[in-house]
This record gives C-alpha cells, sequence and structure tokens, in this order.
C-alpha cells in the first residue's frame, strides 16, 4: 500500500486544470503584406518584365487567350494584357495613394480645427461636414469631374480625395475633442504654443492610431471609386490604361466570350482590395488591444 | 514692504454648464501676491481655489473684476496679447495630476525642453539635451530618465519632471495647483522641500494651492483661506496658524490630524461653521497683515 492510497489528501486536484482558453493572438497578416508588396512592386517595376507597350494595337493578334507570347492574353484591341495590368496598376495604385494622401491632410486639418475651435465654430464646421456626408458622393463626384475638364489620374485623385475625407475628420475631430482639455495640451498652450505646434506634438501621435484603419480602408475606397467610375464611363479615357478603366472593356469582351479580359483585371483588382482590408483590420484589432490592455 | 505681483481686484466667475444652472466658483476676491513671496491658498474641494489659479493663468476669463500682473490686465485681450511672449515666459503652470500633464508618446528630454521650442529660446547651455540634463538634475532626476517615457516613471519622478518644465523658462511667477495631492506622503515632504530650496534658489514667486494644511505651514509665508468662493481669512501664515479670527479658519485648523491615537479620539468630530450668507462681505485687516471677512452686519 502506498502512502497515496492510505491517505485521502483533502483538496488537492489530481489532474492539472486545464490551461484557460487562450484568446487567440491577431497574427499579422503576413500573406497580405505580401502579396501586396508583389502587387506594388510589380506595378512600380512592371515595364522591366515585359518588352511590350501596353498601348500598343497589335492588330494581328486580337482576342488571343492566355498563353504563348500574350501570358495573359490580348483584349479586342489586340493590346498585350500583362504589360497593361502593371502599367494599369501603376495608375490605379497612384489614384489609391494620392487621393488618400489629399483626404487625409483636409480630415485631419479640418477634424482638428474644429476639435480645438470654440463650441459654435465646431458645430458650423460639423453641420457643414454632415450636410457633405449626406449627398451622395458620386453626384459630387461627377460634378467636380465636370469642373475638372478632360479626367487625368491625377485629376480624378484629387477630385475623389476632396469627396472622402468626410468621416475621418468626424473621428479625428472626437479625438481631438477629447485631448485638448488634457493637461499637457492646456500646459502647452500656457507656454504659447501655437495650433500647429500642440497639433504636430500632442494631437497628431495621439489619434493617428485610431485613424490608421479608416486611412488604409481609404486607399481601397479611392481604387474602388476609381474602377466604378472608369467602369461607368465617367472616369478615365479608354485611352489611359488602369484596371478600372480595363474593366469598363469588358461588355464588349464578354460578347466575344474572351473570359480573360474581364477576369484578370478583376483578380488582380480584388486581390488587391483584400489584401489592404486585411490589413486595415489587423491594424484596427492592434489598435483595440492596446486600449483594452491600458 | 515690496510691491506686488499679482493683484486680485474683485474678482468673480460664474460657470454655465446648463442653460438655468449657474455655478459661481469665485465671488469678489480681492488679494494680493508680493514679489518673491510663497503664497498659500487653502480651503475644501470645490472652494474655488483651482478656478482662481486658471483664472490667473489665462485658462478661464473671469465673469468680472480684474487681474493685475505687473500692472498688465490679465482680463483684457488687447493687454495681454501686447504682453503676449512676456506673460507666457514668466508664468507657469504646475498641475495636480503629473500623470495626466505629460504627453504619454513624448521622451522626457522633449517634454522638459517643450517651453524652449515653443518660445524659441536657444538653449543657454549649448544643446536642448543639454539643458534638459541640467534642469533635471537640479529637480533631483538623474540623466537616465531624459529617454523614458512619463510611463515608465514614478508619480513622484513625474511631478519632478513637470516641475524641471516649469522652471526651464526661469519664471517669475509659478501657480503650482495641489501639486502634492496625488503623492505618497513621503513624497509630498521630498517634494515640498524641494519647492521650498528651488524657490531659495531661484527666487520666484510661487502660488502654492494645497488642502493639506501642515504642508502650507511649513512652505508658505502668507496664507489664504477660501470657502464658497471667497476669501475668508489672508494672514502671515505664523499669524493664521497662531492666531485664527475667521470661525471657518479655526475650523479647518482643529481638523488638522495629530499623529497621537489618544489625542484624536478625544477630538470632538469637525463641524463646519455655517456658510457665508450671501450677502456681499468685506475683508476687514483686524490687526497688521491680518484680513478677516466680515458681513456688514456683523460690525
Amino acid at each position: 500500500m502506498t502512502d497515496q492510497d492510505r491517505f485521502a489528501v483533502v483538496g488537492i486536484l489530481n489532474e492539472e486544470p486545464a490551461p484557460p482558453p487562450r484568446r487567440r493572438p491577431s497574427r499579422a497578416p503576413v500573406l497580405s503584406a505580401l502579396l501586396l508588396a508583389l502587387i506594388v512592386l510589380g506595378c512600380c517595376f512592371g515595364g522591366l518584365m515585359t518588352a511590350k507597350d501596353p498601348a500598343y494595337m497589335d492588330l494581328a493578334n486580337t482576342n488571343l487567350p492566355p498563353g504563348g507570347e500574350f501570358p495573359f492574353g490580348t483584349d479586342t484591341m489586340g493590346r498585350d494584357i500583362f504589360s497593361m495590368i502593371w502599367s494599369g496598376g501603376r495608375v490605379s495604385l497612384f489614384i489609391g495613394f494620392a487621393s488618400t494622401l489629399v483626404s487625409t491632410l483636409i480630415a485631419v486639418a479640418f477634424g482638428s480645427l474644429s476639435g480645438m475651435a470654440p463650441g459654435w465654430l465646431d458645430a458650423l464646421l460639423m453641420r457643414l461636414t454632415e450636410i457633405l456626408l449626406s449627398v451622395p458622393n458620386l453626384l459630387i463626384v461627377v460634378f467636380l469631374q465636370s469642373l475638372l475638364g478632360t479626367p487625368s489620374p491625377a485629376g480624378i485623385a484629387l477630385v475623389i480625395g476632396v469627396t472622402s475625407w468626410t468621416s475621418m475628420a468626424k473621428v479625428i475631430r472626437t479625438e481631438v475633442r477629447q485631448l485638448r482639455n488634457s493637461d499637457y495640451v492646456v500646459a502647452a498652450r500656457c507656454m504659447g504654443g501655437g495650433f500647429f505646434h500642440i497639433l504636430r506634438l500632442h494631437l497628431a501621435p495621439n489619434f493617428v492610431s485610431s485613424i490608421m484603419f479608416m486611412v488604409v480602408m481609404n486607399i481601397r475606397g479611392a481604387i474602388v471609386a476609381e474602377s466604378t467610375l472608369s467602369f461607368m464611363g465617367i472616369g478615365l479615357p479608354l485611352d489611359t490604361i488602369s484596371w478600372g478603366s480595363m474593366l469598363s472593356l469588358s461588355e464588349k469582351a464578354l460578347m466575344t466570350q474572351s473570359w480573360w479580359v474581364l477576369l484578370i483585371p478583376g483578380l488582380f483588382l480584388v486581390a488587391t482590395l483584400l489584401c489592404m482590408t486585411n490589413l486595415g483590420n489587423a491594424l484596427r484589432k492592434r489598435v483595440n488591444q492596446r486600449h483594452s490592455n491600458l | 514692504m515690496p510691491d506686488a505681483l499679482v493683484e486680485f481686484q474683485h474678482l468673480s466667475h460664474a460657470f454655465r454648464p446648463g442653460r438655468h444652472i449657474v455655478i459661481k466658483a469665485l465671488r469678489d476676491v480681492s488679494f494680493s501676491i508680493q514679489k518673491g513671496e510663497i503664497f498659500g491658498l487653502v480651503g475644501e474641494s470645490g472652494c474655488g481655489k483651482s478656478t482662481l489659479a486658471r483664472c490667473l493663468m489665462n485658462i478661464y476669463q473671469p465673469s468680472s473684476g480684474r487681474i493685475l500682473y505687473k500692472g498688465v490686465d490679465l482680463c483684457d485681450g488687447k493687454a495681454r496679447r501686447q504682453h503676449r511672449r512676456m506673460l507666457q515666459r514668466e508664468r507657469q503652470l504646475i498641475f495636480q495630476d503629473s500623470a495626466s500633464s505629460l504627453n504619454p508618446r513624448m521622451r522626457v528630454e522633449r517634454i522638459v525642453t517643450e517651453p524652449l521650442v515653443i518660445q524659441r529660446i536657444a538653449p543657454p547651455r549649448g544643446s536642448l539635451r543639454a539643458e534638459a540634463e541640467h534642469q533635471l538634475r537640479s529637480v533631483g532626476l538623474d540623466a537616465s530618465c531624459l529617454n523614458k517615457t512619463p510611463v515608465e516613471l514614478s508619480g513622484s519622478q513625474r511631478q519632478r519632471v513637470s516641475i524641471a518644465r516649469a522652471l526651464i523658462l526661469e519664471p517669475e511667477l509659478i501657480v503650482a495647483d495641489e501639486p502634492i495631492a496625488s503623492l505618497d506622503v513621503s513624497i509630498q515632504a521630498q517634494i515640498v522641500t524641494l519647492f521650498k530650496h528651488l524657490q531659495l534658489a531661484h527666487g520666484f514667486t510661487f502660488l502654492f494651492i494645497a488642502h493639506d494644511l501642515s504642508m502650507v505651514r511649513y512652505l508658505c509665508d502668507r496664507t489664504g483661506v477660501m470657502r464658497g468662493g471667497r476669501l475668508v481669512e489672508l494672514a502671515p501664515t505664523r499669524e493664521l496658524f497662531s492666531n485664527p479670527l475667521h470661525p471657518y479658519t479655526q475650523a479647518l485648523l482643529s481638523a488638522i490630524p495629530f499623529p497621537d491615537p489618544l489625542r484624536e479620539r478625544a477630538r470632538p468630530a469637525f463641524s463646519a461653521p455655517p456658510p457665508e450668507p450671501a450677502r456681499e462681505g468685506a475683508l476687514v485687516e483686524v490687526t497688521p497683515d491680518h484680513f478677516v471677512l466680515q458681513s456688514p452686519s456683523c460690525t
């Protein structure tokens, strides 16, 4: 007989308790980041991979399926889709980043101005934002487009940027309202710190994490907006190649049963957007986690 | 008698948090702070001490009355703008909560030198870093703190950092709004001793707001007692503590805890005298330099 049989030990646990179910740590979206980097790099240096001119219409080789000389096939006008993807991606990504730059700058300026302003000015600026927010975006875009005249990538980026800053400005304004009563902002004002000093040193570092998600989503939104506009024929003209304008050719392509003209630019667009959504979500999760740890 | 650095003249301030709610935080407060003295301001919570400090720092615009700083009317926007640089350099504020008065995303070096950067003053000791290090030394911290963020510091270290930040412009007036209230008792003594030492070294004028009477007794030259937005008694600290005249001051002084349980148990419960009638009262000089609030009917 062993000791263990003779004595019953009260209160001892025979089994090690199962480890409490741990929340799966949110993994960094490595795959999305890699894929996105690949696409961005391809767009930047795509010209080196292929010797073909994306705008050259090779009338002897129209509507060829993928394979052989043309890895992604050719469209109804005989342009090489492989080289079009890379140069069109450059335009799409440029529009995404440039318009996000524009909208973020406007949102930061507008949001922090409204947040720091006295009550009546804040109310005025916010009502203005809400008016803009309540008018359908597409309407403003079409209106601004007609003002600018011939659409160009830079013009479209500007138009999309000018129309998509409102919700970000509202988030920034809320954050600034909270921050501006904190003692270090009061202290900086007592020392004579101006608006831009306080914005740069005290406000921006503290609200940047909460708008990071919106910034990434803004890039995504701008690319979608450009594709939508181009698809509807009010965006870039057909001779400027972007993923959106490539998709706008698809109606014709479908009639000739050439699926690759539609599918390949669509695949690239969807992959890019998916990667960005993933990255944005991961960013948001990280910010939330840090807040809950405090 | 040295000349006054700050003069409050019939200062009143009311908050209007709602349409029909008016909170009178300051009612007709008049007194002056002499150059180079440590002025203590005591009173219960919500009696208007912090409002007074914030009016003095131009964070609030008082409803009526004047504050003269070196003859400049701080409540007059025009005069204030004219002397903006001078005011920003010469008045500094130290907050109660050291955790929220320092930006959590900045390193100590940048926090301490922020006033120099804002005022575009070339650091007298060569670089900003050397200047920050010097200031930290003078408040009893060493250079290893320079690269830390406020989160990595203890409460007393943080308060020392905010003192260093207030001192870096060599100000004439430091307003400390309950600088020791959020600290441990042993640390409070350290910080108060530091204040006394720094005041001797730099000779600044110091408005020290507290509700701990024993600290005020140790540190301050003159003390004012506030209640319900009014100054009820004002006297040199020694005189105030040995010969309190206003019933509220007497009650407040009787409530100072004494480290002896037997004596504490025997002590009658604290009872504040009924609040001042809303009527106008005036500070009357009872003995030289000793002022007491008296309602007109009593005299």
